[in-house]
C-alpha cells in the first residue's frame, strides 16, 4: 500500500521473532480456560498506557506486582542480561522505526494536496498500534529487570529474603517472626487507608453487603464441603495479602510474562529455546513421592480479627486457595470493579463481575430504598420484610423500552466494539481502509497474540475484557481490541475502570 | 311572611330533623326558605357536581361536605383540580372524607395525588371505571394514609407494583376492591395480605390469581366479605385454605370460578358457622348432598345465589328443611327447578324477600301461588321467561304479597291485561319490567298506571300493543317514573311522547327504532324533562335537525346519548355536541347525512370533556388521527362498530 504499512509489518515480523509462534501461544492459553475466571487481580488498562516502565508503580496494585515477582523470581534465580540486552535493542530499533513514520507523515503534511481523511486515521491507527506495542514489551522488559533489582534489595537483609522464599513455597506459617511481617503490615495499612478513601458511600451498598453475605456463604458452603475438622488435625496456612492479591505466581525468568500457573509457565518456556522443550524441563520439578502420610491443608485469612483468621476464637478454616483469595477480596478489599452496564454495583471479584454483569440490566424491580432485584418475588419479599418500603415506579413508562437508555449506550458500545469487523465491511466509504485493515491483521497475526496473551496474564485491559466474553478466544476479538483502542472505545471504559480504582 | 317567621322560631337541630324527614323535597324547601337554606347548607354531607362550572361556588356554599361525588361531572382534569386547590381558601379538602372519582378517566395521577394530599381526612375513595389508571395512579391513592375504604374496579393498569404502593400506604384499609385489574397476581395478594390486616372486604373478581392467594388471604383476621367472582385458576385447594383461616367471614361469592367444586365449597362451609352469604353461580355442575348438609350448621346464611346449578327436587327440600332463615335465594337458570321443588323450598323458607327464577321455565302458576302463599314478604321476585306463568298464579301473588317491590316478568307470554290488573294491587311496586310481553296492551297498562303510584321503573321493551293511550294513562298514575324503556312500542306516535313529557322526574328514556315519533315529540320531552340524563334514539329516522338542535338547548343534563342511524346533519351534531355540557357518552355509529368534516367538527367540540364515544369502524381511518390521540390522552375512550 504505502510505506508505512510495510515498515509497520517488518516491524511486527521482529517482535514475533521473540515468542513462539502465535498458533503456539494460543493452544497454551487456551489450556487454561480458569486462568481468565480465576482470582488473579488484574491491572487496569491504564497501566498499559504508562510511557515509561518506571511509572508502573504508581497504584498499590503494581506495588503488589513487584514483590510477588521477587519471591517467585527468586526462586527461580537468575536472570539473562543477555535477553535483556536483546531486547531493549529490539525495542530501540523500533522506537526508531516508528520516529521513522512519524517524520514521514509529518513531511507529507507538506506536500500541497490535502491527503483523504481515510489516510490520515490510517495513519494514527497504524501509530497508536506501534506504540502499544512499544509500551507492553517495555513493560514486560521491566517485569524481567525489576525482580533482579529487589533481589539485590534482598541480600542486603537476608531475614527478609528467606521470609520471602518460605512464604513462596507455603510453608506453615507459624514460623515467620514479628519483626518479618513488619513491612507488609505497613503496606497493608496503605492499602486500606487508600480503600477507605475509595468507599464512596452509594444507595447500593446494602445490596453489596448482601452481594458479599452471599459469596461469604458461597465460601462457607466450599469449607462445609470438607467436614468440620477437629483443630489440629490439618495444617494451617496463612498466605500473606500480598500473595493473595498477586494476578500471579509464576514468572517468566526471560521475558518476565506473568502465568497463574507452573505448568502454563512452562509451555510458555518452550517458546524461548529447544533446551525449554526437553521432557525433563516439562514435566513437573519436583513431584513428591514422600510416602508419609500428608496433612490435610486448610487455609486461613491474614486479616486480623477476621473469622476466618487463625487467631479467632470461632477460627473456621478456608478449604482451597482459590476461597482465601475469593475471601479476602470480598471481605477486605475495595470493590474496584464497576459494573459497565448500571455504573453501580461493584465488585471486588472479578468473576462476580461476571456473574452479575450476565444478569444486569434484567434487575428492573426496584424498591423506595433503592435496592434493585432480578425478580419480581423477591422485590416483594422485600417489601414485605420491611416496613414503610415500597416498590419503585420507574420515571419513563415506556412499556417498550425496558432498559434505561444509559444501558442501551453501554450495550450498543460493546456490541459497536464487538462487530467492529463487520462494520468495516459494511462501509464503502473506506474502502482503502478495510485493505490497510485486513493487510495489517495478516501481518500481525502473531505479534497480536502476544500482545493479547500479554494483556491476559500480565495486565489485563481490563476495558477489554467487558467488550468480548469468551476473551481472546481467536486473534480477531484481540483484533477488535486493537481496532477498538484507535477508536477510543477502548480508552473510554478503560478510563472508567482507572478512576474506580483511584 | 308569617310561615317564615314560625321557622324562624324553631331550633337548628328542630329544622334539621324537619330536613331530614322530607328527605325528597329538600330541594324545594332550601328554595323557598331561607332558614332551611341556611340549614341545609351548614349541614349538608354529601354532594354530587353535575358541572364543573358550579363545583367551586356549590364547595364554599356548602362548607360541610364530607363526601364529594365527581363522578359525572365532566372535565375533570388535572389542571382543574389545580385550579380548585389554588382558589383561595380551600378549606373544603379539610374535611372530605369520602371521594367519588368513578370514571374520571380526565384525571391523571399528578391531579389525583394533588387532591389526595389536600384532603388529610380522606377515608373512602372509589376510582372505578378508570380504565386508563395504573401503578402510578396507585401510588398517588396511597398518599391516602387513613384510607379505609378503596374502590379500584377496573382500573386495567393497576399491577402489583400499584397494589403493593397501596398496600403500604393504605394500611388501614378495610374495604378494597380490585375486580377487574387484571394485572395483579399473586404476588400482589400476598403482599396486601401481610401488610393490611384490618381489610373487611376484599373483591378479587376476574383477577388472574391462584390458590396461592387464597393462602395469603386466609390469613386476614377480619375479612368479612370475600368475593372472587370469575377466578378461574383457584381451585378447591384454595379454598381449604380458607378453611382454617378468616374466622370471621360472614360472604363467599365463588362465582364463575371454574375449578371450584362442591367438596372446595363445603371445606370453606364448614369452617364458617357464621356465614351469611353463599354465592355459587355459574361454577358448579350440581350441587352435592354433603354440601347441601353442610349448610344444615349455618344458622345464619341468609342469601344464597346457585344461578345455573343443576338442582333436583330432593336438593331444594334440603335447602328449604335446613336453611329457615334463608331471606334470598337465586335459582336463575338452574336445571332442573320444578314446580314441586319449589313449593319445598317455598314452604320452608317463609322469611324469603328475594327470589330469583329467571329461566325456571317448568314453574306454573301453581308454584307461583304456593310462593305468594308461603312467603308474604316477598319484596322482589322474578321469573323472567317462565312462560306458563299466566293471571291465575299472578292472582294469587297479586292478593298475598302487597310489599312487592320488584316483579320481573320480562318475556313471560302468559302474562296479559288480566294479569296486569292483578298486579296492580302490588301498590308497592317500584320496578316492574315488562318487556317482550307481547300480549298486554293500554288497559292493563292503565290499570298498573292507576293503582302503583310508586313505581320508578317500567320496561316496556317490545310490548307493540302499547300506544297513547297507555302512555297517557302512565303518565298521569306513574309521575315518579325515572326510568322508561318504550323501545320498539311502534305504535306509539308524537302524542305518547308529549305525555311522556310529563314525567318530570324521568331521567332515562328509551325510544329506540320507533319509526312514528318527530322532531315535535322529542322537542316537548327536551324541554319537559328537566331531568334526562339518558337518551336512546337510535333508528328513531324521522327525528330530524329540529327536534336535535331541541335537545341541544333544552336537554342540559344529557349525560348519554345513542343517535346511530338518526338523520342529524354536519351542523346539528356540532351543536349539539358542544352544547350539551355534561355529555359524557355519544354513540354516533351510521349518521348517513353527516359527513367525516363534520363528525371531526363534532368531535372536536366535546373534546375534554366527553369520556366514551362510539363510532363506525370504517371511520377508524379517515378521521385524522390527531383527533384521536387527543381523546386517547384525554382518557376518552372511543368504541369502534
Amino acid at each position: 500500500m504505502n510505506p508505512t504499512g510495510s515498515l509497520c509489518a517488518n516491524n511486527w515480523a521482529r517482535s514475533s521473532s521473540l515468542v513462539p509462534p502465535g498458533n503456539g501461544l494460543q493452544t497454551n492459553l487456551s489450556l487454561d480456560p480458569s486462568s481468565f475466571f480465576g482470582v488473579g487481580i488484574e491491572t487496569p488498562f491504564k497501566e498499559i498506557n504508562q510511557p515509561s516502565p518506571t511509572q508502573c508503580v504508581i497504584p498499590g496494585e503494581s506495588k503488589k506486582d513487584v514483590k510477588i515477582t521477587d519471591q517467585e523470581t527468586s526462586k527461580l534465580q537468575d536472570w539473562d542480561p543477555s535477553a535483556m540486552l536483546n531486547n531493549l535493542s529490539f525495542l530501540e530499533e523500533k522506537i526508531h522505526q516508528l520516529q521513522d513514520v512519524v517524520h514521514m507523515i509529518v513531511n507529507k503534511k507538506f506536500q500541497p494536496f490535502e491527503q483523504p481523511r481515510e489516510l490520515v486515521t490510517q495513519e494514527q491507527q497504524l501509530i497508536t498500534a506501534d506504540l502499544t506495542s512499544i509500551i507492553v514489551q517495555l513493560i514486560s522488559t521491566a517485569g524481567s529487570l525489576l525482580p533482579s533489582v529487589r533481589n539485590t534489595v534482598a541480600n542486603t537483609s537476608p531475614l527478609i529474603g528467606q521470609l520471602s522464599q518460605l512464604r513462596g513455597i507455603n510453608l506453615p506459617f507459624g514460623t515467620g517472626t514479628s519483626s518479618g511481617i513488619q513491612p507488609q503490615n505497613n503496606c497493608e495499612n496503605k492499602l486500606f487507608d487508600h480503600s477507605i478513601q475509595n468507599d464512596v458511600p452509594n444507595k447500593c451498598e446494602m445490596e453489596q453487603n448482601h452481594n458479599m453475605e452471599e459469596h461469604e456463604h458461597k465460601d462457607e458452603e466450599d469449607m462445609e464441603e470438607g467436614e468440620n475438622l477437629p483443630p489440629g488435625s490439618y495444617e494451617i496456612l496463612q498466605l500473606e495479602k500480598e500473595e493473595i492479591l498477586a494476578p500471579h505466581t509464576h514468572f517468566c525468568t526471560i521475558c518476565g510474562k506473568g502465568f497463574k500457573r507452573d505448568a502454563n509457565l512452562r509451555m510458555h518456556m518452550r517458546g524461548h529455546g529447544d533446551e525449554y522443550k526437553t521432557p525433563a524441563a516439562l514435566a513437573k520439578p519436583h513431584k513428591e513421592t514422600g510416602s508419609e502420610p500428608k496433612l490435610i491443608k486448610r487455609y486461613s485469612c491474614p486479616y486480623g480479627g477476621c473469622k476466618r483468621n487463625k487467631d479467632h476464637k470461632k477460627f473456621q478454616p478456608l478449604k482451597t486457595i482459590l476461597c482465601v483469595k475469593n475471601h479476602y477480596k470480598r471481605t477486605h478489599c475495595d470493590k474496584s470493579y464497576t459494573c459497565s452496564r448500571c455504573h453501580t454495583k461493584k465488585f471486588s471479584v472479578i468473576a462476580d463481575l461476571k456473574t452479575h454483569e450476565k444478569h444486569c440490566g434484567k434487575d428492573k424491580w426496584l424498591c423506595s430504598c433503592g435496592t434493585t432485584f432480578s425478580r419480581k418475588d423477591k422485590l416483594f419479599g422485600h417489601i414485605a420484610l420491611f416496613q414503610g418500603h415500597t416498590p419503585a415506579i420507574p420515571l419513563e413508562e415506556n412499556k417498550g423500552l425496558a432498559e434505561p437508555p444509559d444501558r442501551c449506550d453501554a450495550k450498543e458500545n460493546s456490541t459497536m466494539v464487538g462487530s467492529m469487523n463487520f462494520c468495516f465491511g459494511s462501509n464503502p466509504s473506506s474502502e482503502n481502509g478495510i485493505d490497510n485493515m485486513m493487510d495489517v491483521k495478516g501481518n500481525i497475526d502473531d505479534p497480536i497474540n502476544y500482545f493479547s496473551s500479554l494483556n491476559f496474564e500480565g495486565c489485563n485491559f481490563g476495558a477489554f475484557n467487558e467488550f468480548s466474553q469468551p476473551p481472546f478466544e481467536d486473534s480477531d476479538s484481540s483484533f477488535s481490541f486493537l481496532m477498538s483502542g484507535s477508536f477510543n472505545y477502548a480508552p473510554k471504559s478503560g478510563g472508567e475502570s482507572c478512576s474506580d480504582n483511584l | 311572611m308569617l310561615s317564615e317567621s314560625v321557622f324562624c322560631l324553631l331550633t337548628e337541630d328542630l329544622l334539621i330533623r324537619i330536613l331530614d324527614r322530607v328527605n325528597s323535597d329538600r330541594k324545594s324547601l332550601r328554595l323557598v326558605c331561607k332558614e332551611f337554606h341556611r340549614v341545609e347548607s351548614t349541614t349538608r354531607k354529601t354532594i354530587r357536581i353535575l358541572r364543573i362550572e358550579f363545583l367551586l361556588g356549590l364547595l364554599q356554599k356548602y362548607c360541610n361536605i364530607e363526601s364529594l361525588d365527581l363522578s359525572v361531572c365532566p372535565r375533570i382534569d388535572d389542571g382543574a383540580v389545580s385550579v380548585l386547590l389554588s382558589h383561595g381558601s380551600v378549606n373544603w379538602t379539610r374535611r372530605i372524607k369520602r371521594l367519588v372519582l368513578s370514571r374520571a378517566t380526565g384525571l391523571g395521577y399528578v391531579g389525583l395525588e394533588m387532591l389526595i394530599r389536600a384532603c388529610p381526612l380522606l377515608e373512602a375513595v372509589d376510582v372505578s371505571h378508570c380504565c386508563g389508571y395504573g401503578d402510578r395512579e396507585a401510588s398517588a391513592l396511597s398518599c391516602a394514609v387513613r384510607l379505609k375504604e378503596l374502590n379500584m374496579d377496573k382500573c386495567l393498569g393497576v399491577t402489583d407494583i400499584g397494589l403493593a404502593k397501596i398496600a403500604v400506604g393504605c394500611s388501614k384499609l378495610e374495604s378494597l376492591s380490585l375486580k377487574w385489574c387484571l394485572e395483579i397476581s399473586d404476588l400482589g395478594i400476598d403482599l396486601l395480605s401481610k401488610k393490611c390486616l384490618e381489610l373487611k372486604f376484599l373483591d378479587v373478581s376476574y383477577l388472574k390469581v391462584t390458590s396461592e392467594s387464597l393462602r395469603s388471604i386466609a390469613s386476614l383476621l377480619k375479612l368479612e366479605v370475600f368475593i372472587m367472582v370469575g377466578c378461574y385458576l383457584v381451585d378447591d385447594v384454595g379454598l381449604r385454605f380458607l378453611e382454617k383461616g378468616c374466622p370471621l367471614l360472614k360472604a363467599i361469592d365463588v362465582s364463575r370460578c371454574n375449578c371450584v367444586s362442591p367438596s372446595g365449597l363445603l371445606s370453606v362451609i364448614s369452617g364458617h358457622e357464621g356465614l351469611e352469604q353463599m354465592d355459587a353461580r355459574y361454577c358448579l355442575s350440581e350441587l352435592s348432598a354433603p354440601l347441601i348438609n353442610g349448610l344444615k350448621n349455618l344458622n345464619h346464611l341468609n342469601i344464597i345465589r346457585i344461578n345455573g346449578v343443576r338442582v333436583s327436587d330432593f336438593i331444594l327440600q334440603i335447602i328449604g328443611t335446613n336453611c329457615k332463615s334463608l331471606v334470598e335465594l337465586g335459582l336463575s337458570k338452574c336445571i332442573g327447578v320444578t314446580n314441586m321443588g319449589i313449593m319445598q323450598v317455598v314452604s320452608g323458607c317463609g322469611n324469603l324477600k328475594t327470589l330469583d327464577l329467571t329461566c325456571c321455565r317448568s314453574i306454573t302458576d301453581v308454584a307461583i301461588s304456593t310462593i305468594a302463599n308461603s312467603c308474604p314478604n316477598l319484596a322482589c321476585l322474578k321469573l323472567e321467561s317462565c312462560d306458563m306463568v299466566t293471571e291465575v298464579g299472578l292472582y294469587q301473588l297479586g292478593l298475598s304479597c302487597l310489599m312487592l317491590e320488584e316483579l320481573d316478568l320480562t318475556d313471560c307470554s302468559g302474562v296479559n291485561d288480566i294479569a296486569l290488573k292483578y298486579i296492580s294491587r302490588c301498590s308497592e311496586l317500584v320496578r316492574l319490567k315488562l318487556g317482550l310481553c307481547t300480549n298486554i296492551s293500554d288497559i292493563g297498562l292503565a290499570h298498573i298506571a292507576c293503582n302503583c303510584t310508586k313505581l320508578t321503573e317500567l320496561d316496556l321493551y317490545r310490548c307493540v300493543r302499547i300506544g297513547d293511550d297507555g302512555l297517557a294513562a302512565l303518565a298521569t298514575g306513574c309521575n315518579k317514573l325515572t326510568m322508561l324503556n318504550l323501545s320498539y312500542c311502534n305504535r306509539m306516535t308524537d302524542t305518547g311522547l308529549k305525555c311522556i313529557s310529563n314525567l318530570g322526574e324521568l331521567s332515562d328514556l328509551e325510544l329506540r327504532a320507533i319509526p312514528n315519533i318527530t322532531s315535535i315529540g322529542i322537542k316537548a320531552v327536551a324541554i319537559n324533562c328537566k331531568r334526562l340524563a339518558n337518551l336512546d334514539l337510535k333508528h328513531c329516522e324521522k327525528i330530524n335537525d329540529s327536534g336535535f338542535w331541541a335537545l341541544a338547548f333544552y336537554a342540559q343534563n344529557l349525560l348519554q346519548i345513542n343517535m346511530s342511524y338518526c338523520n342529524v346533519s354536519d351542523h346539528v351534531l356540532c351543536l349539539l355536541m358542544s352544547n350539551l355540557k355534561r355529555l359524557q357518552d355519544a354513540k354516533l355509529v351510521h349518521l348517513t347525512n353527516v359527513t367525516v368534516q363534520g363528525l371531526e367538527l363534532a368531535l372536536r367540540s366535546c373534546c375534554g370533556r366527553i369520556k366514551k364515544v362510539k363510532l363506525q369502524s370504517s371511520l377508524r381511518f379517515s378521521i385524522s388521527s390527531e383527533i384521536l390521540e387527543t381523546f386517547n390522552a384525554r382518557g376518552c375512550k372511543i368504541r369502534w362498530d
